[in-house]
């Protein structure tokens, strides 16, 4: 800390006031150098809406700032640019669920190091009397299968959105292309996971939903949770750290300190703790629940 | 705190980008017709694959499986019909992809010098080349044989060095010509577990093979090819307990010529 008392041997008062300039110079300095290391200036965590969403780091945060001081800024947008916005080094952390993408930025030397942190997955919803007939299967490639060649509607995000992705990709392990049959049994919303279940809901149709959206989603008529826990349906969250060799700036002691926390026993505890409707709505990969 | 102001519900997420996705996906074929002749060797053949996982081309001797494979790869131009792999063609799709086929074709060096070669011909930096090679080595099971003479290993070791050396260069996507026909039982496990590393680490694999039990432990989407037709495509679990195809019944059941 700098001693902003220095004291000047002469009477002029032109020389004290240079003096008292340099004097507020050299503290102004002390102080941005200081700062760095000084009480927290806080983080900022790119992560996605959909996390964002489901109320997850409203609940988190307040702890977080309670146990370290440290307050967090989220940006919530799409994954893919949650990553643009980490490589470019204007986030400190990166939490997103898209472990490909997740293990190129590291690998690429953006990202100190890939840490899971949580999981929640996706389910197949549909209507009660299930014309597709795939109620309590554990394989999703089957169950996208029948309703494919039984010609049932599926509504689809259609928006390139992560969720889309994630229902592509299961498409291509049912080894069928909807595409075709864009616009007949297969309808895309273009839209967000809201709209998408209103759809679903109103053509009493099937579509793939996180379980956060599903909970909270008020309008489900007769459709049910038809199809869940395939591990294919996971949806992996992982925190990185943004690598500071890349970016300078970036607060990589208070970023490593979310993320440590995070996945240490309280951290992991609050994020199993938090429940929506009663739900709990992310599970925990690091530590086992916690009894309470 | 939310920097972004809190985004409806209904609002899109914003598109990932290619490099995020696997960029050669989905590999889609249509009407693919391919003689010589005269005589139809892939009678019209159209297929999508959109999965990351492993597919396996399945069906008897002769039915077209490893010229499926070079029309895939672009070392085979259709005599109609079209293939796209994503967004480009074959022959821009063909510098993401590496092939090895059921001969390992060696070169007169070490193993070691064999990798080398790949590198230095793709022009990567001399101070990378040894990582690379040793990375490849460890994976291939070959560690320690860097300076033996490439035609001196056994038919699995050359094998796995083939693979490796296909795979030295990261592909996205790694094309297999019945990668074990001539390997005695202890190779081919070898060799697979090597495949399942590479599938496994993300890179697309799409392989041949005429071999049932291969098939059921690599496939996770089987093509069942039969005299040049693609009769039936489907996630392993379903092609191998309730096959919709009858001649795939047939080829599972042994009945048909092998």
């Amino acid at each position: 800390m700098i001693d902003a008392s220095f004291r000047v041997c002469t009477g002029m008062p032109q020389l004290r006031r240079a003096a008292r300039q340099l004097a507020l110079f050299v503290a102004g300095l002390a102080l941005a150098a200081g700062a760095a290391h000084a009480e927290t200036q806080g983080i900022t965590v790119a992560s996605t809406t959909s996390t964002q969403n489901s109320g997850l780091f409203d609940y988190l945060l307040p702890k977080f700032a309670a146990d370290t001081g440290i307050e967090v800024r989220v940006v919530a947008v799409g994954t893919g640019q949650a990553i643009r916005i980490a490589t470019n080094g204007d986030a400190d952390v990166l939490l997103v669920h898209h472990p490909a993408s997740e293990r190129k930025f590291v690998a690429d030397g953006f990202g100190l190091a890939r840490h899971p942190v949580m999981h929640n997955d996706f389910v197949l919803v549909g209507p009660a009397d299930d014309p597709a007939g795939i109620r309590g299967t554990g394989d999703i490639a089957a169950a996208l299968r029948s309703i494919g060649e039984r010609e049932q509607v599926f509504v689809s995000r259609g928006d390139d959105s992560g969720t889309h992705k994630k229902e592509l990709e299961l498409w291509g392990a049912a080894a069928f292309d909807p595409s075709p049959a864009s616009g007949a049994w297969y309808r895309e919303s273009g839209s967000g996971m809201g709209a998408t279940l209103n759809v679903a809901s109103a053509m009493a149709g099937y579509t793939l939903t996180d379980r956060a959206s599903w909970v909270s989603f008020g309008n489900k008529g007769e459709l049910e949770i038809l199809v869940e826990g395939d591990t294919r349906l996971h949806n992996p969250y992982a925190a990185i750290v943004v690598n500071p060799d890349r970016h300078p700036h970036v607060h990589a002691g208070e970023a490593q300190a979310f993320v440590d926390w995070l996945i240490s026993a309280r951290g992991q505890a609050a994020i199993a703790a938090y429940r929506v409707d009663g739900q709990q709505l992310f599970f925990p990969d690091v530590v086992a629940a916690v009894e309470d | 705190m939310v920097d972004e102001a809190h985004r409806a519900e209904d609002r899109s997420e914003v598109r990932l980008g290619s490099s995020d996705d696997h960029p050669l996906l989905p590999l889609v074929a249509r009407g693919l017709q391919f003689g010589i002749n005269g005589r139809r060797i892939i009678n019209d053949v159209s297929f999508w694959i959109g999965s990351s996982g492993r597919t396996v081309i399945l069906g008897p001797n002769g039915a077209g499986k490893s010229v499926m494979l070079r029309l895939c790869h672009g070392l085979l131009q259709p005599t109609s019909g079209e293939i796209r792999w994503g967004e480009l063609s074959v022959a821009r799709a063909r510098e993401q992809q590496a092939m090895a086929s059921q001969h390992p074709v060696l070169l007169r060096r070490t193993v070691t010098g064999n990798l080398l070669h790949v590198l230095r011909v793709k022009g990567v930096p001399k101070a990378e080349r040894q990582a690379l090679v040793d990375a490849a080595l460890q994976q291939a099971g070959l560690a320690g044989l860097g300076s033996r003479a490439a035609r001196t290993l056994s038919g699995g070791q050359q094998q796995r060095l083939a693979i490796a050396r296909a795979f030295v260069l990261k592909p996205a996507v790694l094309l297999l010509d019945e990668p074990t026909a001539n390997l005695d039982p202890a190779a081919v496990r070898g060799v697979e577990e090597l495949i399942g590393a590479i599938g496994a680490a993300g890179t697309k694999i799409l392989m041949t093979t005429h071999d049932i039990a291969q098939a059921r432990r690599l496939a996770a989407d089987v093509m069942f090819l039969n005299d040049g037709r693609l009769l039936e495509h489907a996630p392993a679990a379903e092609f191998f307990t309730a096959p919709k195809d009858p001649a795939a019944a047939r080829f599972l059941a042994g009945e048909l010529p092998d």
